[in-house]
């Protein structure tokens, strides 16, 4: 350490220790009704101006900007308003509070656009009314554009533009959602090489959100990249003289992750019978349904043995070739029997027919739902009256995901749990997490990254080397967390998202927030740093913040959905006090809170 | 809902508590504060002992890593196996004296040589079992494991030692010996279990945490905390901690709120570990350790041993480590992809085993193998499906080694004794497991030092088996 830096470091002791000797200084806690004598660039604190008489004023401390240059300085109006306001609980609008807590359930982050939009809207089925109506953004285009079908991050710069721009939000918050029920990844070998496979995949999943189950769970299965992922594709009838068998992966996960489940439920999404569940499928089962899932190549091949695995095997849906697919008779679940002499595909229609119209599907489906959007721990009321939706949409139709997100969404419990359940709600999704102050702050790629978004420690595809989720970046098909994730060891309370807040993802996320606010914020020399890195505007919040109450509100409503708890917002009140009113002062205290708001564990329980 | 969260300790102000511990006990002093016979009787025999459990993710083919050699074995194998056998030429030949010829793989050299050496037992057909359990009884559904061949559900019995998911053993094994671990270590500010690999149900305990850290960055201090930060002036920064750290409080003590009170746990555990770990690692480098980069299961055991390094100065006498390999549920293309988990695995024991030799905790160090299940025997024509028993390998100084335990399973395709076939008498080369987890577990929670009722309580199952330790640790 120089000698200029130790004195650097204990000047701001040395601040502290003269202005407390000094009676007409500028105290560091201003009080509730203190109002700073010399107008708005007095506190020494900063650095900035300071009183003429106190020795402080000549200081240049480096760590900030140079003292006289103030953005939008010019002479101070009198109707600013000095930080002397009392300590209030918020001032928020209450339709503007029930915006935002729909919107952070329903979209990737609230806006103070979206927020009036929503309120234009007038009611939540006018908004999904309008949100089933908007376009679907896709990320096949995209990565066609950006990537030769190997390079992995082009698809996750077209998935974070859509989701911080893109009208489609609910659209796409239920592309996200089925992509951790009928879950691919490329993080394992088989995968890597077929970016567009794995996007036409994803853009699959968002055309079909609102469509029905039964047709979506068909392509899901005939999809090359699931084929691949759970080795469905050229999977062979039985040779029994060299004991091959069928392939039992998908058969046996798209029972356990994508329909059923391991034990029997009631529409309440309980096991039953209570206390010894009965298993929804034996081994033997398993085996059967391998039988069925036979006979399926990749799509623009010559030859079923083809190697020559080209992006065109990707384009459309497996097809059958029945030359490999074991044609015998099959025994389904609940009984049902699919006879012998059927082609694939009639084979693969009656199987999944049995599946969809197995009890389990409506809880099963309805619980995921609730889980993504809403609360780890919903009532069982709550899912089976959307369970009873998932089997009749009001029109008798089943498995009309329109009509179960709908339920999903405006349920009584979703609009009114946090207010009478002590346990709703769910811990956020990072790339939640992340999307939301992004889209708040209307967040801009950094001025060299060519519009790709990038966090200030790991570009958008390592995003789950930070947190343990990144889209279709699973370690396995079990998602990034178990729907039944106890929130603690031995807890019957379950929280999905737990499983992923290690020590570590917890800590490298702090982090990332402390560089993305100190450092990559609108005020920093972007050109000696990492231009590529996603910058948020401070300005607004720098004009809010000429009143504490007015910023804490902004943040309570656009990043706890009105929720911030009293003691804290006291907590931030007080802290917020010792900042001067000065712009460059109240950029400070912009950057301090937001750091301090955004790495605090209350923001992270979504109620 | 009615809170249904089980009594824990009281995890508030952990970082006020670990500030007053640093400033009374000096780094390194004493790694037991007990005296010696208090030690003794507590199993906490003043040497430092560290546990290392690699679990392969995904069902690992183990039965093409350890193979039989005899003539008789090795046809039955390649009859069974057809395509996926590894051929004679690609096995590195080791003898047991009572079972005869084995190979091993032929890309698992490290694990030969660690044979030959006497430093590797492999543990024979082990998996989730009840109780002793014969082909009618699986045939006549008696006593299973639940979820047989269900990856989540048996990569939870196997970390729980369980036989059901549900139910009063919903802790790990290892969280077991932590507990234990934690009696026997001074004070330290943090827990001595620790996950390379995020969430563990092996490391699961009713009264103690672990923590989970990421082998591919170094191990941050906070920003902003501790008065740490690249960016934050300083006469701002001391109060930003502060009132971060007056939130994580808040959030702490917010009663009924267990979502909330769990969250603001793991964010102090974070500030906590964070902060009394980053030292200790940088201290030791043990730049030593040579691997290639890409090797992740390598870069989880470097750390591994770093922290076994720094146990001394960290106050941990006990230690207990879950490092996790992903990718062995080799359902398709088995053998192109095989090969390239087995060089990864060899590589990384390799270089992670010469490296506790270098710093001379070899006695002090066992690692072992676990995974959901052993596969098939048969293939489905290039892969293998889920299975149930299969080899594990143990390995380190105190393990008695170059010897098999347990007697080897059948790989006859007909008439196999050991098969858990299809309802029709289909051979599935399923293997019926001989050998317990809970076997496995108490034998390593003995060397451990973990008592005979908490191994018992942990491990409930232990009971219905005949051998309670499978002797494969010197004593």
């Amino acid at each position: 350490m120089t000698i200029f830096q130790a004195i650097k470091r204990l000047l701001p002791y040395a601040v502290v220790l003269i202005l407390s000797a000094c009676s007409d200084g500028v105290v560091v806690d201003s009080g509730n009704n203190t109002n700073p004598s010399n107008g708005d660039n007095t506190n020494p604190i900063s650095g900035e101006g300071g009183t003429p008489n106190t020795p402080t004023a000549p200081v240049d401390n480096p760590s900030t900007p140079a003292p006289s240059v103030d953005p939008d300085s010019g002479p101070e109006t009198p109707a600013q308003a000095p930080q002397t306001s009392d300590f209030s609980t918020g001032a928020l609008d209450a339709a503007d509070v029930e915006a935002a807590r729909f919107l952070t359930q329903a979209t990737f982050g609230p806006t103070p656009e979206t927020i009036a939009e929503f309120r234009r809207y007038g009611s939540i089925d006018a908004w999904i009314d309008w949100q089933m109506s908007v376009p679907v953004s896709t990320t096949k285009d995209y990565t066609q554009e950006f990537s030769n079908g190997s390079l992995r991050s082009p698809r996750h710069h077209g998935w974070w533009n859509n989701v911080m721009d893109e009208d489609d939000q609910l659209r796409q918050r239920m592309a996200f959602a089925l992509s951790q029920l009928f879950v691919i990844s490329d993080v394992d070998y088989a995968l890597g090489n077929a970016q567009y496979g794995v996007t036409d995949y994803y853009d699959m999943l968002a055309r079909g959100a609102f469509g029905n189950f039964r047709a979506l769970l068909e392509e899901v299965t005939l999809h090359p990249a699931m084929g691949v992922y759970l080795s469905m594709v050229r999977n062979e009838k039985a040779n029994p003289a060299e004991n091959i068998r069928p392939d039992e992966n998908y058969a046996r996960e798209v029972m356990q992750l994508f329909t059923l489940g391991l034990f029997e439920l009631n529409m309440r999404g309980e096991m039953i019978p209570a206390g010894n569940p009965k298993p929804t499928y034996t081994q033997t089962d398993v085996s059967e349904f391998a039988r069925v899932f036979t006979g399926w190549n990749y799509p623009n091949v010559r030859s079923w043995t083809d190697n020559n695995i080209t992006s065109a095997a990707y384009e459309g849906r497996m097809v059958a070739n029945e030359n490999f697919h074991d044609n015998g008779a099959k025994n389904l679940l609940n009984g049902a029997v699919s006879p012998a002499g059927l082609s694939a595909k009639q084979d693969l229609d009656a199987a999944l027919d049995n599946l969809f119209q197995h009890n389990n599907v409506p809880p099963f489906v309805a619980k995921h739902l609730i889980q993504r959007f809403v609360t780890s721990n919903p009532t069982p009321e709550y899912v089976e009256r959307v369970a009873r939706i998932f089997v009749n949409n009001g029109a008798g139709e089943r498995g009309d995901l329109s009509a179960v997100i709908r339920a999903v969404l405006t349920d009584e419990e979703a609009r009114t749990g946090h207010l009478t359940l002590t346990n709703f709600g769910k811990l956020k999704e990072p790339v939640m997490r992340w999307s939301q102050l992004w889209r708040s702050l209307s967040a801009t790629p950094g001025p060299s990254a060519n519009g790709i978004h990038a966090t200030a420690n790991h570009p958008t595809d390592q995003f789950d080397s930070m947190t343990g989720q990144a889209v279709m970046r699973s370690k396995s098909v079990f998602n990034f967390y178990l729907p039944d994730n106890p929130l603690v060891a031995g807890s019957q309370l379950l929280s999905p998202e737990m499983q992923i807040m290690s020590e570590a993802n917890l800590a490298a996320t702090h982090n990332n927030w402390h560089h993305q606010i100190y450092r990559f914020n609108n005020r920093a020399d972007l050109n000696d740093d990492n231009p590529r890195v996603t910058i948020i505007n401070l300005e607004p919040l720098t004009e809010i913040a000429r009143n504490r109450n007015a910023l804490l509100d902004w943040y309570n409503l656009h990043l706890y959905a009105g929720g911030m708890p009293t003691e804290m917002r006291r907590t931030l009140f007080d802290f917020a006090r010792s900042y001067p009113t000065s712009n460059q002062g109240r950029f400070e205290l912009v950057q301090d809170t937001l750091f301090v708001v955004l790495t605090t564990p209350q923001i992270q329980w979504q109620r | 809902m009615a809170a249904l969260i089980m009594a824990k300790p009281n995890f508030q102000n952990q970082r006020r508590k670990l500030l007053k511990q640093l400033a009374a006990v000096p780094l390194g002093a004493g790694v037991s504060m007990l005296s010696g016979n208090d030690a003794l009787a507590m199993g906490c025999d003043g040497n430092a002992k560290s546990l290392v459990c690699l679990f392969m993710a995904g069902g690992a083919d183990s039965f093409n890593m350890f193979v039989p050699g005899g003539a008789q074995s090795y046809s039955d194998y390649l009859n069974s196996r057809g395509e996926i056998a590894i051929g004679e030429s690609n096995l590195l030949n080791v003898s047991d004296a009572n079972q005869g010829a084995f190979g091993f793989n032929a890309l698992l050299p490290a694990f030969k040589n660690l044979y030959d050496q006497d430093r590797l037992a492999v543990v024979s057909n082990v998996g989730t079992l009840i109780r002793p359990t014969s082909q009618s009884d699986y045939l006549a559904e008696q006593a299973l494991p639940e979820s047989l061949f269900a990856h989540n559900t048996q990569q939870k019995l196997w970390q729980t030692g369980a036989g059901i998911v549900s139910g009063t053993s919903s802790f790990g094994w290892g969280g077991a010996i932590t507990e234990h671990a934690a009696t026997c270590n001074g004070p330290s500010a943090i827990t001595p279990a620790f996950s390379i690999a995020g969430s563990s149900a092996w490391l699961d305990s009713a009264s103690s945490q672990y923590i989970s850290l990421n082998a591919d960055f170094a191990v941050q201090r906070m920003q902003g905390l501790d008065n740490i930060s690249d960016w934050i002036p300083p006469q701002r920064l001391s109060r930003v901690g502060n009132t971060i750290e007056d939130l994580i409080a808040q959030g702490e003590a917010s009663g009924n709120a267990a979502m909330l009170r769990t969250i603001s746990n793991g964010l102090d555990r974070a500030t906590v570990a964070t902060a009394s770990l980053h030292a200790a690692l940088r201290r030791n480098p043990l730049n030593q350790m040579q691997y290639n980069s890409r090797n992740k299961l390598a870069k989880q055991l470097h750390l591994v041993a770093r922290l076994i390094a720094s146990r001394e100065e960290l106050g941990m006498s006990r230690q207990v480590f879950f490092v996790l390999m992903g990718g062995f549920d080799t359902h398709s293309d088995q053998p192109e992809r095989e090969p390239v988990l087995m060089r990864e695995v060899n590589e990384a024991v390799s270089a992670y085993q010469d490296t506790i030799d270098d710093i001379g905790a070899a006695d002090s160090v066992t690692t072992f193998t676990a995974s959901d299940f052993g596969r098939t025997l048969t293939s489905n024509g290039n892969g293998t499906d889920h299975g149930w028993g299969g080899h594990n390998f143990v390995f380190g100084n105190a393990v008695d080694g170059g010897r098999i335990i347990g007697d080897m399973p059948s790989y006859a395709s007909r008439n196999n004794p050991d098969d858990a076939g299809e309802e029709d008498g289909t051979f599935a080369g399923r293997i019926i497991p001989k050998l317990s987890v809970n076997q496995y577990g108490a034998t390593l929670s003995r060397w451990m030092g973990v008592d005979e009722a908490a191994i018992s309580q942990a491990l409930p199952d232990l009971k219905n088996f005949a051998q309670q330790d499978l002797g494969f640790m010197k004593s």
